[in-house]
């Protein structure tokens, strides 16, 4: 795990000193809000429906048990005991006091934590692979890149107050686990000629105008990549709109200008700046790399125990995947139990996280974009030990890439945009379809769940995603269908009129029929049908039966 | 922040500047609950809009709103219910 230096370690140790100077000056009434506003957000802090809300950092999604176990402490301490994990490997805390925030990032400073880069026009926190230097289809760890790129982007001059705010994602496989294709950048870390590189997509984005990133370069060697960024960004900063806060986004540029244009602009930049300074060499890659090695792990032949005990089998058919080194799993901790807010972890789950993660993981937890966790190196003859004490947490639900697994954001529950509730939804998903076997028959199947168009829970990528609209004061909800933020990553088609709160399991179930109508064996799964048999069946088999009940 | 208003009564709210709580404008002042909250009319809104600006200058609130209320004076909208009663959800 990296490592904070000195110079890391003060500069974040300043920032807390500078806004805690600008916190009291407000407070003081030496700032109004107007001139207070941009300095908050550049610390994630926002104003939300109920009160302020701090989005804390997790870049690339790791932590470390005794970052949990401050996060918990701020949880109790400064709020009301939980917190949120969010689709971009960040947590929020949903009620803090303007007042303690200056204590709370003091407190997240001593273990190198900071809310820089969660807010504002800039380059946000940088997400990752949760199963990152796990795997053995990878070609290279995506982290040392992220840790590579954050240096470059914090505190970047020109790059802090952009068109518009800028989410960069790298993976270092085929395999797309970190929803890279709709992110501003994307970069995939690939082999070409035995020279590692990497493969570039901009333009990606969801919100309300959901694109697919577009490739802008088949290949680019390693030692280039500020210099490259760099360009993207030069070309974004001087060509993106800001004069309408909704064509602002990179997406909305490439668009306009198609991506052959965007790219020659780009490769213009790129071949102008030449920034030896920003070249890496093998040496500085070979430090970081330093820091994301391996525990010492040692093969062995150790299996998985086999108990004769339903739940624990199925929790292992779901949620446990092999590690790259023999004898070891990767164990994902689904945070979607029945009936609680997907991605809320209470501050007792957390520390008892934090422990189980001492005692089995090496300290190690990591956090995905699909609102879970992770704890990378488990032996395999601990998983039943491990089994047991997640149980007693509520952390042991077995569901993990099946229908209650959802994606799912505030909404109006906690968030001043939102149209409508999306909280309710998902329990109302996990509530109905609690059952391991009914699920897994279903098989993978992605619902995730917005509560207003700016898709903080990714519903246009969805499998089955659901938009929660407000149609004349009443909760509504649109569904769409065959959306992917994989590999193939897809944006969903909407079916059809959208549907009332209680109408929608309803709908699900019968979008559900026509799926199995469909699907020719077990491996088949709600994507493939989908795409073999396009939108209309769905629709037909929706809305026939509809009208024919009303 | 009157320029949308639609609707004919409504009451001041904003969130507390230190903690960022939800509160209600009544005559003794803020409070957290709606129960003494001053109804205003339409006509009224300019007062009320002024008296708000007062009292984020004097570093009392932040982000003030009028919440509009229905015919039987109770808070209109899903969002502004939620925000004076909390969140729906079981944690
Ligand atoms: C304070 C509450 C929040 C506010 C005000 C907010 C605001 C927004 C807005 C305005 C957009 C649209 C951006 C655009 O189209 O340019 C957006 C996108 C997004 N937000 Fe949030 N959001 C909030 C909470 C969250 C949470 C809790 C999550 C994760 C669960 C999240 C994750 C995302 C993601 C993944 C996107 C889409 C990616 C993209 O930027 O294209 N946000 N958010
Ligand atoms: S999608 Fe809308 S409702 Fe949900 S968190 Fe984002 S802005 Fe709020």
């Amino acid at each position: 795990m990296y490592k904070y230096s000195d110079t890391d370690k003060k500069i974040i140790a300043s920032r807390v000193k500078q806004f805690e100077n600008q916190v009291n000056r407000r407070l003081e009434g030496k700032l109004t809000e107007e001139e207070f506003k941009p300095l908050r957000l550049m610390n994630g802090l926002y104003l939300q429906l109920h009160a302020y809300m701090l989005r804390v950092a997790i870049p690339y999604g790791e932590l470390s048990s005794k970052q949990l176990r401050k996060i918990a402490f701020i949880a109790d301490k400064y709020d009301r005991g939980y917190g949120h994990f969010t689709t971009r490997q960040n947590i929020q805390f949903n009620w803090p006091k303007l007042l303690d925030i200056p204590e709370i990032l003091h407190e997240l400073s001593l273990v190198d934590m900071h809310a820089i880069q969660t807010s504002g026009n800039c380059i946000r926190n940088i997400s990752s692979d949760h199963l990152a230097g796990l795997t053995l289809n990878e070609i290279e760890d995506p982290r040392p890149w992220c840790e590579i790129i954050r240096k470059w982007s914090t505190f970047h001059p020109e790059f802090s107050f952009l068109p518009r705010k800028f989410k960069i994602a790298v993976i270092g496989c085929t395999k797309d686990r970190a929803a890279m294709m709709v992110h501003d950048i994307g970069l995939r870390i690939i082999k070409r000629k035995n020279q590692v590189g990497f493969e570039i997509f901009v333009g990606g984005g969801q919100g309300r105008t959901p694109i697919i990133g577009k490739k802008i370069r088949d290949f680019l060697p390693k030692k280039d990549i500020l210099n490259y960024l760099e360009a993207i960004l030069t070309t974004y900063n001087q060509e993106g709109r800001r004069d309408n806060i909704y064509k602002a986004r990179i997406k909305i540029l490439v668009k306009e200008l198609g991506i052959e244009k965007f790219r020659s602009l780009v490769e213009e930049n790129f071949s102008k700046l030449s920034n030896k300074e920003l070249e890496i060499d093998d040496k500085s890659i070979k430090e970081i790399f330093g820091f994301f090695r391996l525990p010492p792990l040692k093969p062995n032949t150790n299996q998985m125990p086999f108990k004769k005990n339903q739940e624990y089998q199925y929790w292992i058919n779901q949620n446990v995947i092999p590690h790259k080194i023999q004898g070891y799993s990767i164990v994902q901790i689904s945070l979607k139990a029945p009936k609680k807010p997907p991605g809320d972890a209470t501050s007792n789950q957390m520390r008892a996280l934090a422990e189980i993660s001492d005692k089995f993981s090496f300290s190690e937890i990591r956090v995905t974009h699909e609102q879970n966790l992770v704890l990378p190196h488990v032996s395999n003859k601990e998983l039943f030990n491990l089994w047991n004490q997640l149980k007693i947490q509520n952390l042991a639900t077995p569901n993990l890439g099946l229908i209650t697994d959802t994606i799912c954001c505030p909404g109006m529950d906690y968030c001043a945009l939102a149209t409508a509730r999306s909280i309710p939804i998902s329990q109302k998903i996990s509530s109905h379809f609690n059952n391991y076997l009914k699920q897994e028959e279903i098989g993978n199947l992605k619902i995730k769940i917005s509560g207003c168009i700016n898709a903080c829970g990714h519903h246009h990528v969805g499998n089955i995603g659901i938009l929660g609209l407000d149609r004349k004061g009443q909760e509504f909800y649109q569904i769409t269908l065959g959306g992917s933020a994989k590999e193939d990553a897809a944006i969903g088609e909407i079916v059809g009129p959208s549907f009332s709160k209680n109408d929608l399991i309803d709908a699900i179930e019968k979008i559900l029929n026509t799926y199995k109508k469909h699907k020719i064996n077990k491996s088949d799964d709600f994507l493939s049908v989908f795409r073999r048999i396009g939108i209309k069946e769905f629709k037909k088999d929706l809305y026939d039966n509809f009208t024919k009940k009303a | 922040m009157v320029k949308k208003l639609q609707g004919e009564t409504f009451l001041l709210s904003a969130n507390e500047l230190r903690s960022g709580k939800v509160v209600f404008f009544t005559s003794k002042g803020w409070s957290s609950s709606t129960d003494e909250a001053i109804k205003i009319k339409f006509d009224e809104i300019n007062k009320y809009e002024e008296i708000s600006i007062r009292e984020e200058k004097k570093c009392i609130i932040v982000s003030p709103k009028f919440v509009e209320l229905d015919d039987s004076g109770n808070i209109k909208n899903l969002r502004d219910k939620i925000r004076n009663s909390g969140i729906t959800i079981k944690i």
